[in-house]
């Protein structure tokens, strides 16, 4: 009798304070206090895990580019020289035969000529085979780059466009890679719980918004309104389904304009992406222009007279845009995997509550089936229960 | 009555009973996970078999509509009537360096054609079975080496579908290989461990003898204190909830003094026994293990394709740590060197890297699960300590 005299209070007063003789004991003004507490509390919390995370992950992956700008920069391209030196040898070569045979026998000077060419053929194919792009490491690992490079080793992506090659480089990749990967996964699980209740959120406001008519229908029966409200919370899997499809397509149209590939490829670059597959043969860091491209350009203008002024102006107008691009690519990525997490968590919830029903329908029935065959064959276990008793 | 109904549940099953139960479970363990490998497998089979076909063809069908475009521009044929050129100007005056710069021109022109056409060339020769079968399970792993690629519209199409259906199965195939290897390990490792508890076992039970001794204690001194709270008390009310209180404190003092002397009785091997199962149940393998497991398997890998492939010790370590995460990048990738010389060993050597990716995976999920159920262990204590704390704090 007192224990139900005083509960009776506490659904009266606030409905999440705990049950119990303190709350009978508190005075009232205490309560918006601890409210504004509470929502301080919960504020800095999202602050530190969800801000806290993104923005270590931005902080990890910038310094992760410095660095391997600075390892790989260092690295001394040998095979720059080795081609050069093959070009030199062919030339020597031909010019010996030049000197060798004379210029009338045309013949013997082509067979000869033709082998020095098929041999540099399948030298400089080697060459190529190993590594060799005609690039310079500084042209190669520019900021936007490494951070790109960064980005796909924090992600598990990995296209694979352009790789570290000196020892240190892979050394500091296992270790970026072991400390990064963990980081991003942590930042994957956050991220996706967040969006997972901000569109559980959203989808039950539109279905309030939806549902208003027959709702009021519905007001007078209490049990019909608590089943509505457990039915609303769980978002459907079409649902997620289109949220990712329409995030998909809007990478493909971003991507088609930008980097001039085809409808089909860029879905296939989005679908490959945001899979974590990433193969590399479509990167949106590959037709980046840098400094060190523009230097080139530079110092080939100043070369050669026959090169073009507008060339020059329009690859520097190139350069200064692709920052922007490349910060949105980055955005991309990265929120792109948060939708995908979400979209996990929230069918993850309703094929668990499927299989829950699932598991309860089959009780039933295996419990169904028991009785029927108790109600065949009883006598025994009659029997056996008054033999109990 | 209790005592009644479990001797009589005990008889309700029969050996007959245990081995259904039995079969039950053997079936579950078959279906689940022999299945789900088989199925895995024969998934990515039949994956390579489809892109093969679908690249194969669709390289048949350009080659007969558009024959022009593999006709290969003859590069070194113009280099060669270029270089012509530049002798039979030169006839006149034999300036050596003048020859050797002009040369020198035409022959970067070359290379620089021969990378390109390096570069970019599609080869269908990639797509033997074994580049197919490499092909699917780097798309299923979400490794994605991108040394061998689709070209073909349909090819893209199909590694879309094949991936958005792939994926899952793959998922599902490691969180079941994934769990059933962490309590082999677990187990493993319990047996291990176990070998080091057997002559602490008395420590062990002297210790608890002793901690159920102070909690003892420590009940009567709480009631104790609430008696002498319910006398210093004047409400009626506080003096029945006290008195319900000294009632219940009365209770369990009786039920722990029935239990110590339960205790002492009983010495048996069966208790002995269940205490060690108990034990070995709730062990949880530390993160140092979990992380020696996984370093060793990767150097283990090194060492396997530093044999294969010719690789370097640290080529091979990277190699692995890089497949294993899914990062893929496909500057190394094992059969590379193979594929141009022989066909035979592309089929051992392939198929070798791919069990070593699918068991090495199933390693890592392994260590995952180890690895979180640790963590979950860790926090739950430091959440009742932090607790513990704050009740302190507050009284």
């Amino acid at each position: 009798m007192a224990s139900k005299f005083q509960r009776k209070p506490s659904p009266g007063g606030t409905v999440g304070m705990g049950g119990g003789p303190s709350s009978v004991s508190s005075t009232p003004s205490n309560q918006p206090r601890k409210r504004v507490k509470r929502c301080c509390r919960n504020f800095v919390t999202f602050m530190c895990t969800q801000v806290g995370v993104g923005a270590l992950i931005v902080i990890y992956a910038i310094c992760g580019a410095f660095a391997f700008m600075h390892i790989e920069r260092q690295f001394v391209d040998e095979t720059a020289g080795h081609v050069m030196e093959l070009r030199q040898n062919c030339s020597q070569q031909l010019w010996s035969i030049t000197e060798q045979h004379n210029i009338i026998d045309r013949r013997r000077w082509t067979e000869a000529t033709n082998d020095v060419l098929r041999e540099y053929q399948s030298q400089i194919a080697g060459v190529v085979k190993h590594g060799y792009v005609g690039r310079s490491p500084e042209q190669i690992w520019s900021f936007p780059a490494a951070l790109m490079f960064c980005l796909s080793v924090i992600t598990m992506i990995g296209y694979g466009n352009m790789v570290p090659r000196t020892p240190w480089g892979k050394g500091f990749t296992v270790i970026y890679a072991t400390f990064g990967i963990p980081l991003y996964i942590l930042y994957f699980l956050n991220m996706g719980r967040v969006l997972a209740r901000s569109f559980k959120f959203l989808y039950r406001s539109l279905h309030d918004c939806t549902q208003e008519h027959p709702r009021l229908d519905r007001m007078d029966a209490l049990e019909g309104g608590v089943g509505m409200t457990r039915k609303k919370v769980i978002v459907p899997s079409t649902a997620c389904l289109w949220v990712i499809f329409f995030y998909v397509l809007t990478g493909t149209v971003m991507f088609a304009n930008w980097e001039k590939w085809s409808l089909l490829n860029s879905f296939y670059f989005c679908m490959t992406s945001l899979c974590k597959i990433g193969f590399g043969d479509f990167v949106p860091g590959a037709s980046l222009t840098t400094s060190a491209d523009v230097n080139a350009a530079t110092q080939k203008l100043q070369e050669d007279i026959s090169a073009d002024p507008a060339e020059l102006a329009q690859l520097q107008s190139v350069a200064a845009d692709q920052h922007s691009k490349l910060a949105i690519n980055f955005v991309y990525m990265l929120l792109g995997m948060g939708l995908v997490a979400m979209c996990r968590n929230l069918m993850r919830e309703e094929v668990r509550l499927k299989a829950r029903e699932m598991r309860e329908d089959a009780k039933l029935c295996m419990e169904d089936t028991r009785l029927r065959f108790v109600g065949c064959c009883g006598n025994p276990r009659d029997a056996y229960e008054d033999d109990y008793y | 009555m209790s005592s009644r109904r479990s001797s009589f549940r005990r008889r309700e099953k029969p050996a007959f009973e245990r081995f259904k139960d039995h079969c039950r479970h053997f079936t579950a363990f078959m279906f689940s996970n022999v299945g789900i490998i088989l199925l895995v497998t024969f998934y990515i089979i039949g994956g390579a078999f489809i892109f093969q076909s679908i690249e194969i063809f669709e390289y048949e069908r350009l080659k007969s509509e558009k024959p022009h475009r593999f006709i290969a521009r003859n590069f070194s044929g113009e280099c060669l009537s270029r270089i012509w050129e530049l002798t039979a100007e030169n006839i006149s005056f034999f300036d050596h360096h003048a020859y050797r710069r002009r040369v020198n021109d035409v022959l970067l022109d070359y290379q620089r054609a021969i990378v390109k056409k390096q570069l970019k060339g599609p080869d269908v020769e990639q797509w033997s079975f074994s580049g197919a079968f490499l092909y699917s399970l780097t798309v299923i792993t979400t490794i994605g080496y991108g040394n061998i690629t689709p070209h073909s519209e349909c090819g893209k199409l199909v590694t879309i579908l094949y991936a958005i259906i792939g994926m899952p199965l793959f998922l599902l195939y490691l969180s079941n290989i994934g769990d059933v290897l962490a309590k082999s390990f677990k187990w493993i490792y319990s047996k291990v461990c176990l070998c080091r508890i057997c002559p602490g076992v008395a420590k062990r039970r002297i210790i608890r003898e002793r901690r159920k001794m102070r909690q003892l204690a420590r009940a009567l001194q709480m009631h104790d204190m609430e008696n002498a709270r319910g006398s210093s008390s004047y409400t009626s009310t506080s003096s029945t909830t006290s008195s319900n209180s000294s009632s219940s404190e009365y209770t369990r003092s009786s039920r722990q003094s029935s239990s110590l002397v339960d205790i002492q009785y009983t010495e048996s091997d069966s208790d002995i026994e269940r205490e060690i199962r108990g034990s070995t149940d709730e062990i949880t393998v530390p993160v140092t293990v979990c992380v020696f497991v996984m370093v060793g398997y990767i150097l283990w890998g090194a060492l396997l394709f530093g044999r294969w492939e010719d690789w370097n010790y640290l080529d091979g370590s990277y190699f692995c740590l890089i497949s294993l995460s899914s990062i893929g990048f496909g500057d190394l990738v094992p059969g590379d060197r193979v594929i141009t010389a022989d066909r035979d060993k592309v089929e051992v050597s392939f198929i070798l890297c791919a069990i070593y990716l699918l068991l090495g995976m199933a390693v890592i999920a392994m260590c995952f699960n180890l690895m979180q159920e640790q963590v979950v262990h860790n926090i739950r204590a430091i959440k009742r300590g932090f607790k513990a704390c704050f009740r302190c704090r507050t009284s």
